[in-house]
C-alpha cells in the first residue's frame, strides 16, 4: 500500500533561488498534511510541482503512486487544486464557472448544470449563482474556487493558503467545508501561514523554510516545542507586574515571564487562564487588558530555528 | 454528496468548443462589447475612404470599389493581436493554472481562444462589410464571390492567429506581444499589393511583394469578389495558411510544455 503523496529529495531552483531544496513529505491516504511556512518558503512551488504545473529539477514526487512528471496526465485525472490565486474566470458567473469545469471534465450539459447546482447549494452560493465571480467577496470567491476543485470528486486535494485574507467567520466556514471533504475520504495537502489553521485541520504538520522541511510531526508535538498558548495580563501600573506573576505561579504552578507591560503565563488550557483571571479580580489588581495568545508561526520559527520569519524581521527593520 | 464520476470523455473539439464558449460568455453577460469588435475596422474604412479616397482615385466611390475590400481586411487585422494579449492574460491568471492541472487537452485550451476570436472577427467582418455595401460597394462576383472571399479572409486570420498564440505563450510582457504583432504585420502589409499596384514598387520590393502572403490574400479576394478565378494566388495563399498552422501550432504546444519547466 502506497501513501497518497510521497515526496523525496525534491529540488526546484529559479535561477539562484532554490525554492525547494531537498523536500521530503509523506501523506497517508485520507489524512491532512499542513505545510506551514512564511512568505517565500516554497509552499506554492511544492503545490505546483505536486499538481503537475511545474517540473522539478531533482528528486521524486508521487501522487497516488503516480509520478507527477512521467504520469502527469493520470495524476491530473485524480487531483483537485485550489491555487493561491483564485482559479476562476472573473467574467463568468459562479454557475458558468462550475458548468465550464464540469463540461471540460466530460459531463453532458444537463449533468454539468445539475452538478453546478449541487455545488452551489453545498457551498452556500445559491444566492450568488448568477453574479460574475469578479464581484464576489473574498470568502465567496474562495468557496467557489474550492467548489471548482471538487467538481469531479478528487482523491487528493491541494489547497494553497485557502484562508489567507479571510475574516474569522469566512475562515471557519471554509474550515468546515474542508473537514467535510476529508470526512468523505479526500486526502488533503494544504499550505498555510497560520499555525492555528494547521492545528485545526491537519493530522500532521511540516514546517518549511527556504525550501527545506525544518520540522514535522503531529500538531500537538509541534505545539509542545513551541510551548502552547500564553495568557498575557497587562496591569494598569507597572509595579503590579511582579505580584501578578507571583499570583499566577501560585494558582497554576506555571513559570511566568515578565514582558514589557505584561506578565506572560504559559497555560495548558482556557480553564487555567480563567482561574488566574478570577484570582486577579479577587485581589483587586487593576488590569488594562488580558488575553490568551495562541502561538504564531513566528514563535514556531523562533523555537525551531532561533530566528524569526524573514518577513517579520523585514517588517521590524522597516518599522 | 453523490460520488461523481463521468465515464464519458469528450473529445478535443468538444473541449475546445467549451473553452470558446467560455471566452464568448462575457459577451452574453455584457452585450455592449459587441460594438468594440467592429469599431476599429469601421473607423479605418470610413476615414481612409472619405479622407484619402478622393485624392487617390478621383472620387471616393471609385476608391471604395477598388480598395474597399482590402481596407476592410486591413482593419480586421488590428484585432489579430487580441488573441495573443488575451491568451497572455489567461496564462497569468489562476484560471489557467486550474485548467492546466486538469485532464484537458492543451490544444483545446489554445484553440478555444482562437475559435472564440474567429467568431468575433466574423462578426466584425459582417458589420463592416455591410457598411461597405451600404456605402455603395458592389461585388461583381455576387453572393458566391462574397462568401468565398469571406471564407478566405477568415482562413487567413485563423492561420495568422496561431502566430499570436505563440507570441502570447512566449512573451514576457503584454508590450512584447504588441511588438511581435507590429513586427510581423507592418512589413507584410507595406510590401504587399493591399493598397498599391505592384508596378509602383521598387524592383527588389516587387519580388518581396510577389511572394508576400498579404499579396496573395489581396489578389485572391479581389478576384473572388470580381467573379474571376483566383488561380495561382489562391494556391499560394492556401500554402501560406497551411504552412503557418503547421509551424505555429506545434511551436505553441511546445511553448506550453516549456512553461511547465519554468
Ligand atoms: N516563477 C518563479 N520565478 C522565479 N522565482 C520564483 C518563481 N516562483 C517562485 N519563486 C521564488 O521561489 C521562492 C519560493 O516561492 P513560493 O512562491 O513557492 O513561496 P511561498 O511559500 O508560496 O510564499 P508565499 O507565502 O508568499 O505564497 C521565492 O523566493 C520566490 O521568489
Ligand atoms: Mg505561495
Amino acid at each position: 500500500m502506497h501513501h497518497s503523496i510521497e515526496v523525496r529529495g525534491l529540488v526546484k531552483a529559479f535561477g539562484d533561488v532554490r525554492a525547494l531544496d531537498g523536500v521530503d513529505l509523506t501523506v497517508p491516504a485520507g489524512s491532512v498534511l499542513g505545510v506551514l511556512g512564511p512568505n517565500g518558503a516554497g509552499k506554492t512551488t511544492a503545490v505546483r510541482v505536486l499538481s503537475t504545473l511545474t517540473r522539478p529539477d531533482a528528486g521524486s514526487a508521487r501522487v497516488l503512486g503516480l509520478d507527477v512528471v512521467a504520469q502527469a496526465g493520470e495524476v491530473r485525472e485524480r487531483i483537485g487544486l485550489t491555487g493561491q490565486y483564485a482559479g476562476l474566470d472573473h467574467d463568468l458567473t459562479g454557475e458558468q464557472n462550475l458548468v465550464l469545469i464540469a463540461r471540460l471534465l466530460g459531463a453532458s450539459r444537463p449533468r454539468a448544470k445539475a452538478r453546478a447546482a449541487e455545488l452551489l447549494e453545498r457551498f452556500d452560493l445559491v444566492h450568488a449563482a448568477g453574479r460574475a465571480a469578479g464581484e464576489y467577496s473574498g470568502g465567496m470567491r474562495r468557496r467557489l474556487d474550492l467548489a471548482a476543485s471538487v467538481v469531479r470528486r478528487p482523491e487528493v486535494l491541494f489547497l494553497d493558503e485557502p484562508t489567507t485574507g479571510l475574516d474569522p467567520k469566512s475562515r471557519n466556514g471554509l474550515w468546515d467545508v474542508v473537514r467535510d471533504l476529508v470526512a468523505e475520504g479526500t486526502t488533503v495537502l494544504l499550505t498555510t501561514q497560520y499555525l492555528e489553521e494547521a492545528d485545526q485541520l491537519a493530522d500532521a504538520i511540516a514546517v518549511i523554510d527556504t525550501g527545506r522541511v525544518i520540522a514535522s510531526g503531529a500538531p500537538s508535538e509541534l505545539k509542545q516545542m513551541v510551548g502552547g498558548p500564553v495568557l498575557r495580563l497587562r496591569p494598569v501600573r507597572a509595579e503590579a507586574l511582579a505580584p501578578l506573576a507571583e499570583l499566577a505561579d501560585r494558582v497554576i504552578g506555571a513559570e511566568t515571564k515578565l514582558e514589557e507591560g505584561a506578565a506572560a503565563v504559559p497555560v495548558a488550557h482556557a480553564g487555567q487562564a480563567a482561574a488566574i483571571v478570577a484570582q486577579v479580580a479577587r485581589t483587586g489588581i487593576d488590569l488594562v487588558s488580558f488575553g490568551v495568545d495562541e502561538p504564531t508561526l513566528d514563535e514556531v520559527f523562533l523555537a525551531l530555528t532561533g530566528h524569526r520569519t524573514e518577513s517579520t524581521s523585514e517588517a521590524e527593520v522597516a518599522a | 454528496m453523490t460520488v461523481t464520476t463521468w465515464t464519458t470523455r469528450r473529445g478535443v473539439l468538444a473541449q475546445s468548443a467549451s473553452m470558446a464558449a467560455r471566452s464568448l460568455a462575457s459577451i452574453r453577460n455584457n452585450p455592449a462589447t459587441l460594438i468594440e469588435f467592429f469599431m476599429i475596422p469601421l473607423m479605418i474604412l470610413l476615414s481612409i475612404t472619405f479622407f484619402m479616397g478622393g485624392q487617390m482615385m478621383g472620387t471616393w466611390q471609385d476608391f471604395l470599389q477598388y480598395a474597399g475590400p482590402t481596407i476592410v481586411v486591413m482593419g480586421l487585422f488590428f484585432a489579430i493581436p487580441a488573441t495573443g494579449l488575451a491568451l497572455f492574460a489567461d496564462l497569468e491568471s489562476g484560471m489557467f493554472d486550474r485548467l492546466t492541472a486538469m485532464p484537458v487537452s492543451r490544444f483545446a485550451l489554445l484553440s478555444g481562444r482562437v475559435t472564440a476570436d474567429m467568431v468575433k472577427h466574423a462578426w466584425a467582418l459582417l458589420v463592416v462589410g455591410g457598411v461597405a455595401f451600404a456605402m455603395g460597394y458592389r461585388a461583381e462576383g455576387g453572393v458566391l464571390g462574397v462568401l468565398a472571399a469571406v471564407g478566405v479572409v477568415l482562413l487567413f486570420m485563423f492561420s495568422a492567429s496561431w502566430s499570436m498564440v505563440l507570441a502570447g505563450l512566449t512573451a514576457k510582457s503584454e508590450d512584447q506581444v504588441q511588438t511581435w504583432m507590429v513586427a510581423l504585420l507592418m512589413p507584410l502589409s507595406y510590401t504587399s499589393t493591399a493598397f498599391i499596384e505592384i508596378e509602383t514598387l521598387p524592383g527588389a520590393v516587387q519580388w518581396l511583394a510577389e511572394i508576400n502572403p498579404m499579396t496573395a490574400l489581396s489578389e485572391t479576394i479581389r478576384s473572388l469578389l470580381a467573379g474571376d478565378a483566383p488561380g495561382g494566388y489562391l494556391l499560394a495563399l492556401l500554402g501560406w495558411c497551411a504552412g503557418a498552422v503547421a509551424v505555429f501550432v506545434p511551436l505553441s504546444l511546445r511553448a506550453y510544455r516549456r512553461r511547465l519547466t519554468n
